[in-house]
């Protein structure tokens, strides 16, 4: 009746993961009451949750990504503090929960936390650089974040019920296989990781075609923002990369579902044919996440050095060649499985050349500096830690190129500490910097500066003293995920790393607190004009937070700062350029329950595959089916925003920036 | 004038003509662009089945000969069903397309080439199984 | 500078967006795209999508071909006269979705049922052969589970067979929305989309019956 489920799923003698249920569990049901005492459970499904607008989706897409951050952080904070502690001794967390623990702080920290941030802000600020009112396919925009949600979900249900895997964040047989992972942890990995990638798929396809097909009048490709091009590479990539992931955990999924003989010892299946596929889809993926930080950076720099974009041409031209170069250099993951020095010196040769257009981009970072007189906001402290910090990952990522060295490093700390120095210094950075760049935009009132920097300087200090040691003990001979140790030249080494650790830790709590304190302070920190940073896209034409339609008439677009050439245009005249246009009324679509409804079902269905409830599996899938029929069979797909009001929300928009312009000021 | 009902981002509130379109074609000349592409496809099918049985292809280029029949088969379909042209709002589609293949051909021929390699370096799975015994 | 960087129209003629219509169409800088250029162009990029994945099955597939752990192999298995009813069956479906689509472009409710009804019996027709010839490979020991080969070929033809599946699950919707709705602009769009998919389906056949039956059929002296 319950498939393979029954009260043994829940830890109830392990109290590590009994007490962090717990204390989840209980926590939500606590915010959930709140929630519904206060009332505010109609207004959370009308505008946020039912919502298809993307600024909405973008933000709940970065709130994921925060919340999911604090649970890999505690599972990084513990793998630190197991590693400074078991030195000649046992730790404190058993390996069968120690290899859950690194699992799942990979899987998290790729799946929830780094794409559904970048996804967040790509989501957020491209239609409005763009020009335009929202993405090609609104309500497939939602479904995509919800679905990404559901995954996110059943990755953390497993901490309760079930367990995770065990294999690493990418399930590499024949481990992951059943024979030597009888349980449901893979399984748990298995449907999230799908069910998310499906909505990233969506998401990849709804912004390769907005940004192609719906861009304001005037805008031509050259005169897009370089976050608009990193975002359509980065889309790309998405399209031509995840289709192999699902192809290749359905492969394993068939394996152990059906006794199949993709990557099994027996019947003549073939391990390292997974270690192919999943990398061909790995690789590209870390560039999915770069590339929107690297466009980021462009537009902070930019607007920070109160400068255009030195080298727009060859920014975009290196960010499509990243994006193709991305998918030729996958077997750089298993030089050391035994192509042959033939195969790894092309894929080594075509990974150093990767690290070209890389490099003309931060010389266009640097060059774009020089000469301007810098604002040393918050959001440019973590663009120039990015540069300092990514260039260091970047070169042991061309030393790791090299198969000779490689042989030795390979699955070292050393090649641990080279992806956390580009992933935290290139995306967690960046999306940091975006965060802070486009807070006001999305909520009407700035983040609290000071506290902002002092995080920065928590996380790069912690940063380094983290990850440097690791190099040092990657280089002395230490492998990735050990459990414990015995060389007593590496103790030393990984008590600095587990400082490190906590003064990341100090990073967060100040992030956490800017928070707070700028929410509660919001009053006095309001952004009146829409453009506290003196911008210089077009986002920075509408207010803060924009209105649902973004803007009242599509802009016409006749240089590639397009809100720059205007505002200076203003300013000489200490009078707004544009007369008022004639308004006319503006069809918006309405909200729907699409894409929650289809991420409910999402996790009934995958938490009954993974528990074997073939009856609900069923279930689910006729479920999934009927609400796209609901959805197909609407009437009634749009609402209409009334001339007045689109002008009502207009005029107070132009006046606030007129008496801006009036009083002189220098915003 | 009809209801404008286009949303969906600010496009353009038209109907289905779109500007720069070559110009509506008779039902009889889509019905014929329509069976001239059934009938090359059945050619070609045809082709591929007599391939695969003929002493008349020199023998070890079957496989070749079947893979170009295929990319020509594609091409048919591609163009009379799936209507790709060269105006100007069909050119993203082209480029894609060529995006697509590009992929393709990396993985299956990028795979191909590794995992040939690979398997002639190491030794076969069931061998090393035995070995564990 | 004489015009400025921002301009906003405000002809009535040029439409509620208040922006000119596209004058310089295709590269997108006249301004969003119409929808149905929109609606097609994000349904060709979701087709791309999916025939990236059908190309890792097949990869899969090319690479285990030889994995047959001392069991039945291509050449021994594959009845060619099933594969050729298949692919006439297929072949047939797609001309017929094609006439539905001049159909629905014409507005006619009867043809478009009959030429949707039509497209649907053919493609189940397909399903049925296929589903015919995989349990006779149960039937026969060469099921999936018996060799690396026959879980990638059950694999890559049954994701095809699936999405068949789905598709004629797509039709039977779309012939019931014609009916109860009529010729309305969305659900002309999704029957767009529809018809993509369904030709996009032969086109992955096509390199099925070419590269997994014939190739497969050949003596295995011939084959690299």
């Amino acid at each position: 009746m319950l498939g393979k489920l029954n009260w043994q799923a829940i830890p109830f003698d392990q109290p590590i993961p009994l007490a962090a249920g717990a204390v989840v569990v209980l926590a939500l049901a606590a915010l959930l009451v709140w929630l519904a005492a206060k009332g505010y459970m109609p207004y959370l499904w009308r505008e946020w949750i039912t919502s298809v607008d993307h600024k909405r989706i973008g933000i709940m897409y970065c709130l994921l990504a925060g919340v999911m951050l604090l649970r890999g952080f505690i599972d990084a904070l513990m793998m630190r503090s197991q590693q400074a502690l078991a030195f000649h001794a046992a730790g404190y967390l058993p390996p069968e929960h120690y290899n859950q623990i690194f699992s799942a702080h990979g899987t998290i920290m790729i799946f929830f936390m780094a794409m559904p941030f970048v996804i967040g802000l790509m989501n957020f600020a491209m239609p409005l650089q763009l020009g335009v009112r929202d993405v090609a396919f609104p309500t497939l925009n939602s479904v995509s974040f919800w679905l990404t949600a559901a995954g996110a979900l059943l990755v953390n249900i497993s901490l309760v019920v079930g367990e995770f895997a065990r294999t690493g964040w990418l399930p590499f047989p024949p481990l992951s296989e059943l024979t030597y992972s009888p349980g449901v942890g893979v399984d748990y990995y298995l449907w999230a990781i799908q069910i998310s990638g499906i909505g990233t798929l969506m998401t990849g396809i709804n912004f390769v075609t907005t940004i192609l097909k719906i861009r304001a009048p005037g805008m031509t490709y050259r005169r897009m923002s370089i976050f608009c091009w990193t975002t359509l590479a980065a889309s790309l990539v998405i399209v031509a990369a995840f289709p192999i992931l699902t192809a290749t955990l359905a492969m394993l999924t068939l394996d152990r579902y059906s006794g199949f003989h993709f990557f099994t010892n027996e019947g003549g299946g073939n391990a390292m044919m997974f270690m192919n596929l999943i990398w061909a889809w790995g690789h590209p993926e870390v560039y999915i996440l770069v590339l929107p930080a690297f466009g980021v950076f462009s537009e902070v720099v930019s607007t920070f050095c109160g400068k255009p974009l030195f080298g727009r041409r060859s920014m975009i031209v290196a960010t499509m060649g990243i994006c193709i170069l991305s998918l030729c250099v996958w077997l750089h993951h298993f030089f050391t499985m035994g192509a042959g020095a033939d195969v790894n010196a092309v894929f080594g040769i075509a990974s150093m050349i990767i690290a070209v257009p890389t490099g003309v981009k931060i010389y266009n970072w640097l060059f774009t500096m020089y000469g301007a007189r810098v604002r040393f906001s918050a959001a440019m402290l973590w663009s120039i830690g990015f540069m300092v910090t990514f260039i260091l990952g970047g070169v042991t990522g061309v030393l790791l190129a090299s198969p000779a060295a490689d042989f030795v490093l390979h699955e070292s700390l050393f090649q641990v500490a080279h992806f956390h120095n580009v992933i935290i210094g290139g995306v967690v950075f960046g999306v940091f910097a975006g965060y802070t760049y486009w807070f006001p935009k999305a909520f009407g009132f700035v983040l609290d500066e000071r506290l902002g920097k002092a995080a920065f300087w928590c996380w790069l200090i912690g940063f380094y003293l983290a990850f440097m040691p690791l190099y040092v003990v990657g280089l002395e001979g230490m492998t990735r995920r050990m459990q414990h140790y015995d060389r007593p030249e590496w103790y030393p080494w990984l008590l600095v790393a587990a400082v490190g650790a906590f003064v990341i830790l100090c990073g967060i709590a100040l992030q956490i607190a800017q928070l707070w304190v700028s929410i509660r302070g919001r009053a006095q920190r309001r952004d009146l004009t829409g453009d506290p940073w003196d911008g210089r896209s077009l986002e920075w034409a509408t207010t803060s937070p924009p209105p649902m339609f973004n803007f009242a008439v599509l802009p016409d677009v006749v240089s590639d700062e397009p809100y720059w050439s205007i505002k200076q245009q203003a300013r000489a005249q200490a009078q707004l350029v544009t007369p008022e246009p004639e308004y006319t009324s503006i069809e918006v679509p309405r909200n729907s329950a699409t894409g929650f409804v289809t991420a409910f079902l999402a996790v009934v269905t995958g938490f009954s595959l993974i528990w074997h409830i073939w009856w609900l599996v069923i279930l689910g899938l006729v479920g999934a089916y009927a609400t796209f029929v609901a959805f197909a069979w609407r009437d009634h797909t749009e609402i209409e925003i009334p001339a007045e009001e689109v002008a009502r929300i207009d005029r107070a928009n132009r006046a606030a920036r007129a008496a801006a312009l009036r009083e002189g000021a220098t915003r | 004038m009809s209801k404008p009902s286009d949303f969906e981002a600010g496009s353009y509130v038209g109907g289905d003509r779109v500007p720069g379109a070559p110009e509506e074609r008779t039902l009889a000349q889509e019905v014929r662009g329509y069976l001239i592409g059934l009938g090359l496809a059945i050619l070609l099918t045809i082709a591929s089945f007599w391939a695969d049985h003929t002493r008349e292809i020199y023998a070890a280029g079957i496989a070749m000969a079947l893979l170009v029949l295929t990319v020509a088969q594609i091409g048919i379909h591609l163009i009379f069903f799936l209507h790709i042209t060269t105006d100007p709002d069909n050119e993203n589609n082209i480029l894609a397309l060529a995006f697509g293949v590009l992929i393709v051909c990396l993985i299956v021929f990028g795979s191909l080439w590794v995992m040939i390699h690979l398997n002639n370096n190491l030794m076969p799975m069931d061998k090393l199984m035995q070995m564990q015994r | 500078m004489s015009t400025p960087a921002l301009r906003l129209a405000h002809d009535p003629a040029l439409g509620p967006a208040g922006i000119a219509p596209p004058q310089v169409t295709g590269r997108g800088a006249g301004g969003p795209a119409p929808k149905r250029i929109i609606v097609g162009y994000g349904f060709w990029i979701f087709l791309l999508s999916d025939v990236i994945m059908f190309s890792a099955f097949f990869a899969a597939y090319a690479v285990l071909f030889k994995s047959t752990d001392g069991g039945p192999s291509a050449h021994e298995l594959f009845d060619l006269r099933n594969t050729a009813a298949q692919t006439a069956v297929l072949l047939a479906s797609t001309f017929t979705c094609g006439m539905a689509s001049l159909a629905v472009g014409h507005r006619s409710q009867k043809w478009t049922q009959i030429a949707l009804l039509v497209t649907g019996l053919l493609g189940l027709t397909f399903i049925l052969l296929e589903v015919r010839e995989f349990t006779g490979f149960v039937a026969r020991g060469a099921g999936p589970s018996r060799s690396a080969f026959l879980s990638s070929f059950f694999t890559l033809v049954g994701c095809h067979g699936i999405h068949v599946s789905v598709a004629l699950l797509w039709l039977g919707t779309m012939m019931a929305q014609f009916y109860a709705k009529g010729f309305r602009q969305d659900i002309r769009y999704r029957f767009l989309c529809f018809s993509l998919f369904w030709h996009a389906l032969d086109i992955v056949w096509v390199a099925i019956f070419n590269l997994v039956y014939l190739v497969g059929s050949l003596p295995p002296e011939l084959l690299p």
